[in-house]
């Protein structure tokens, strides 16, 4: 009976219109999140993946107060504009105040989105006739894509990986060795502001799957779950993208079962069962395989003690 | 501060000297680094810098690359601005200013230092691998380019970023603490690669923390604390007067 | 960072925020009803309402006698509404309160309690409502409150209006029962003239399709189908689910169109429309319904009449 529901669940992800499009926009965000997210993790800058996608939120506010319409294009675009800005003025308070780097992104992070949540209660008291819903991009509305929505998923996507493509080993030297790239001629600070766009454009991928609150953790646990089974960057960026977009179908496929289920949270969780499981089971750094190897390593230890010990009693007998 | 021979004309003092620096300042925020530092490297000598700690050693090395900004001064590299010379110079940083737990191995590592010979958008290829290789062979690390960096001993990890330097085939080596911390082997290995780069008339410049083996390893000495408290080589320069006056406790800023 | 770029953003944050916080002192002065007043001497009682419908049918009660503030306007979405504290300050302020009742105000908790203790004249307009009038929610069993969709509800509504001026200012009964036969006069008009509209709908194309449950007083009385994404509050989850079930029922049945609603983001039925067209059944969006709110005021559709007519022309159009 299960086998036959969840088959059929599969087969809709081909079949049936709207997961399709859910399971494929879900996936794009995904796969892009997945890749990108290996630089956040690996330059330890989860915290400002946070900041960024939350500070995105007033973005999409603005862009309705100027523009007045709910064009999805115009508030994506303003969702990156300030995104971005949030950036800026993260980096901004960090290098011209006393203030460390993980307070000045909290504080980015709670004014903007603080900002955000003014603006869309302020609209929502005066807005013109269409402005309900801005509030979707909260935690995502992904059982509202469509194909129009998932081709411009796409682009922005493919615009992302041509980009890491292009860039590759500049990312690849600023991340590990910056100071070494910089001796190269590699312009950091331009590559960083580089490697902050196409995650500002993830973040806006993200905003009708996951929505601004969660879009962290796709950026944080593929890379996180991928770092767990291979110490090649190439091979884990691959992996990362690999587990996101699984999370994003597997994730669109489960909440698709239920009547009144959220999309973005229950992705969110299928990427978190996928890190646990990393964590648990890989082969090299796994808790349960270093666990097993560290009994074996006291054993064989004990092994040897005992055999000594034998032997010396031995030796006592024979004196 | 030391007066410099300034009796030869300029095409000369290129000759002898690698790197040129003239009153260079350097100040993070309110604080000055590094003040009026007039000073050159010798090519072909073995230079120590040594300093107590603050003393802006590092910073004098990162500000002859550019990478840090300077407030006041100038450095040519080879009678250019750096910016224009950078094949010429190799960098190794100090181990700890990198994570080793990055997800790649030591071969990959070396192969970065070419990355500035390709340039934007070419990507590494069999020839750049090649090269890497040998360089990784130079210091005796072949049967670990597949090792993960983090899995490599300290002295192993300051073997790769001399391979990566190596393979930047440059004139002039600017290290900072590469002997800090590592294996007797490690070390005996460096300085006989660092001594063969110098016979071929290379630069070698090393940030240094032990006094006890300046003498032994080097032939020229920088001894720097803030300001520039001697510099020349070992013999007539490394006494126990300048090395009272380097790591006396506060260092006023003499202009 | 250089300087000026850095002095340039942080400035560029502090307009900002002071441009927001500017808007929205403006948009307190905005909302403030203010009729002029001929006496010279501003006796006008002070209204605090909640949905715009309530406000025009107070409007139509009180005439020049009140002076009304709705706290939500067009295009607003009662189910997820929070107050500000400016909201707050308006409802102490008042000196009677009519709000809808039945939980469509969710998320304003319990204020309208805590207010009619301190003393404020605090009625819900569908308190009158005999129980077996109401309609029952499928999800939980709760009272639908979107009570307003059918007219002779409504009319019970504008009784309880008259009942809490009156209460308050019984000076003006005379006023007030005048205004509100008139009212229930053009209420019984529009009533009729929604039934000989309705019959040029075949019967099996009476089903109302739309983002959420607004509608079913509307369906019980004029004989259609209620269906919808969301159910009876916004603030349940459109899922995958409800999606592809409503789209094949609807391609199924060969409904003719679905409808957006004002308050609500068009997204989840252009989803639906999608979804069913991918199905090969032609649906098409029949046009925007008032649901949780009317109008502009000023506009026709910025009354209940108004807004109940284009509603019911808008459905006509679309499924006839």
């Amino acid at each position: 009976m299960i086998l036959e529901e969840i088959l059929s669940v599969f087969l809709g992800i081909f079949t049936d219109y709207t997961l399709r499009y859910v399971a494929l926009g879900s996936a794009i965000l995904g796969i892009t999140s997945g890749a990108l997210g290996c630089f956040t993790v690996l330059r330890k800058q989860s915290l400002f993946g946070d900041a960024i996608a939350h500070a995105a939120l007033p973005g999409i506010g603005f862009a309705y107060l100027f523009a007045g319409v709910k064009d999805s294009l115009l508030l994506m675009f303003g969702a990156a504009i300030f995104a971005w800005f949030g950036g800026i003025v993260a980096l901004a308070i960090t290098s011209t105040t006393r203030i460390k780097q993980d307070a000045a992104l909290g504080i980015t992070l709670s004014v903007f989105f603080g900002l955000g949540i003014v603006l869309l209660t302020y609209l929502q008291s005066v807005g013109g006739s269409s402005q309900g819903g801005l509030d979707r991009f909260l935690f995502g509305q992904a059982a509202a894509l469509i194909e129009s929505d998932v081709i411009n998923l796409g682009i922005l996507a493919a615009f992302c990986f041509a980009v890491l493509i292009l860039f590759y080993k500049e990312f690849k030297i600023i991340t590990f060795d910056s100071s070494f790239g910089q001796s190269l001629g590699f312009p950091i600070k331009y590559l960083n502001a580089l490697l902050t766009s196409v995650i500002v454009v993830a973040v806006v991928i993200g905003l009708h799957t996951v929505g601004v609150v969660l879009m962290v953790s796709m950026l944080i646990a593929p890379a996180a779950a991928a770092k767990q089974w291979t110490s090649n960057l190439k091979n884990m960026i691959i992996l990362s993208a690999i587990f996101g977009g699984l999370s994003g179908i597997i994730g669109s496929m489960i909440s698709s079962t239920t009547e009144g289920m959220s999309t973005g949270p229950v992705i969110v969780i299928t990427i978190t069962v996928i890190l646990g499981i990393s964590l648990i089971f890989s082969p090299k750094q796994g808790y349960l395989f270093k666990y097993l190897r560290n009994q074996r390593k006291s054993q064989i230890s004990l092994n040897n003690i005992k055999t000594i010990s034998d032997k010396e009693m031995e030796n006592d007998g024979n004196f | 501060m030391m007066e410099q021979k300034s009796s030869k004309n300029n095409s000369s003092i290129e000759n002898e000297y690698s790197v040129i620096i003239k009153n260079l300042s350097v100040t993070y925020q309110t604080e000055p680094a590094l003040w009026n530092i007039d000073l050159n490297f010798p090519k072909g000598k073995m230079i120590a810098i040594v300093g107590p700690n603050g003393a802006g050693k590092s910073t004098l090395v990162k500000a002859v690359m550019g990478l840090v900004p300077i407030t006041a001064g100038k450095v040519s590299v080879f009678g250019k601005p750096y910016s224009k010379n950078r094949d010429k110079v190799a960098y190794v940083p100090q181990r700890g200013s990198v994570d080793w737990d990055f997800p790649t191995d030591a071969l990959d590592v070396v192969e970065m230092g070419l990355y500035g010979k390709l340039g934007w958008f070419r990507r590494p290829n069999s020839k750049t691998k090649n090269l890497a290789r040998e360089c990784l062979g130079k210091v005796g690390l072949s049967d670990y380019e597949d090792r993960q960096i983090g899995q490599l001993s300290g002295g192993q990890q300051q073997r790769v970023f001399l391979a990566r330097a190596l393979a930047q085939d440059a004139q002039i080596y600017l290290m900072d603490e590469p002997l800090n911390g590592v294996d007797v082997t490690t070390e005996k290995t460096i300085l006989s690669i660092l001594e063969n780069l110098r016979k071929e008339g290379k630069t070698i410049v090393m940030v240094h923390h032990e006094l006890q083996t300046v003498d032994k390893y080097f032939d020229w000495v920088v001894m720097v604390n803030r300001n520039l408290i001697a510099n020349g080589p070992i013999k007539k320069v490394f006494t126990k007067t300048n090395l009272d006056r380097t790591y006396q406790e506060k260092q006023r800023m003499s202009i | 960072m250089k300087k000026p770029i850095l002095t340039a953003s942080i400035t560029a944050v502090a307009i900002i925020i002071g441009i927001s916080v500017v808007f929205v002192e403006n948009n307190n002065d905005v909302k403030i009803n203010d009729l002029e007043n001929s006496d010279g001497i501003s006796e006008k009682i002070i209204v605090t309402t909640t949905t715009n419908v309530i406000t025009d049918l107070v409007e139509n009660i009180g005439g020049d006698h009140v002076s009304v503030t709705g706290l939500m306007g067009p295009g607003v979405d009662p189910h997820l509404y929070r107050p500000s504290a400016g909201d707050v300050k308006k409802l102490q302020n008042a000196d009677i309160i009519f709000y809808n009742g039945l939980d469509l105000e969710g998320k304003m908790g319990d204020i309208f309690v805590k207010i009619g203790r301190e003393g404020t004249s605090v009625w819900a307009v569908s308190e009158n409502i005999p129980l077996e009038s109401l309609l029952i929610l499928n999800t939980n069993g709760n009272f639908d409150p979107h009570i307003w969709w059918d007219v002779e509800l409504w009319a019970e509504a504008a009784k309880v209006v008259a009942s809490g001026l009156k209460e308050y200012d019984p000076n003006n009964s005379e006023k007030y029962d005048k205004n509100l036969s008139q009212y229930l006069n053009q209420l019984e008009i529009l009533n009729s003239n929604n039934l000989n509209k309705i019959n040029s709908i075949p019967q099996d194309q009476r089903v109302l399709v739309t983002a959420h449950d607004a509608f079913q007083y509307f369906g019980h009385t004029y004989g259609f189908e209620e269906l919808s994404i969301q159910g009876w509050s916004t603030d349940s989850e459109a899922g995958i689910k409800e999606i592809q079930n409503l789209a094949d029922e609807i391609s199924k049945r060969k409904i003719k169109a679905l409808f957006v609603e004002t308050s609500i983001s068009p997204a989840t039925i252009e989803a639906l429309e999608a979804a069913v067209q991918d199905r090969g059944h032609d649906v098409v969006i029949g046009g925007e319904l008032f649901s949780d709110a009317i109008g502009e005021k000023g506009t026709f559709e910025g009354t209940y009449v108004g807004a109940f007519t284009h509603n019911i022309d808008t459905i006509i159009e679309a499924l006839k």
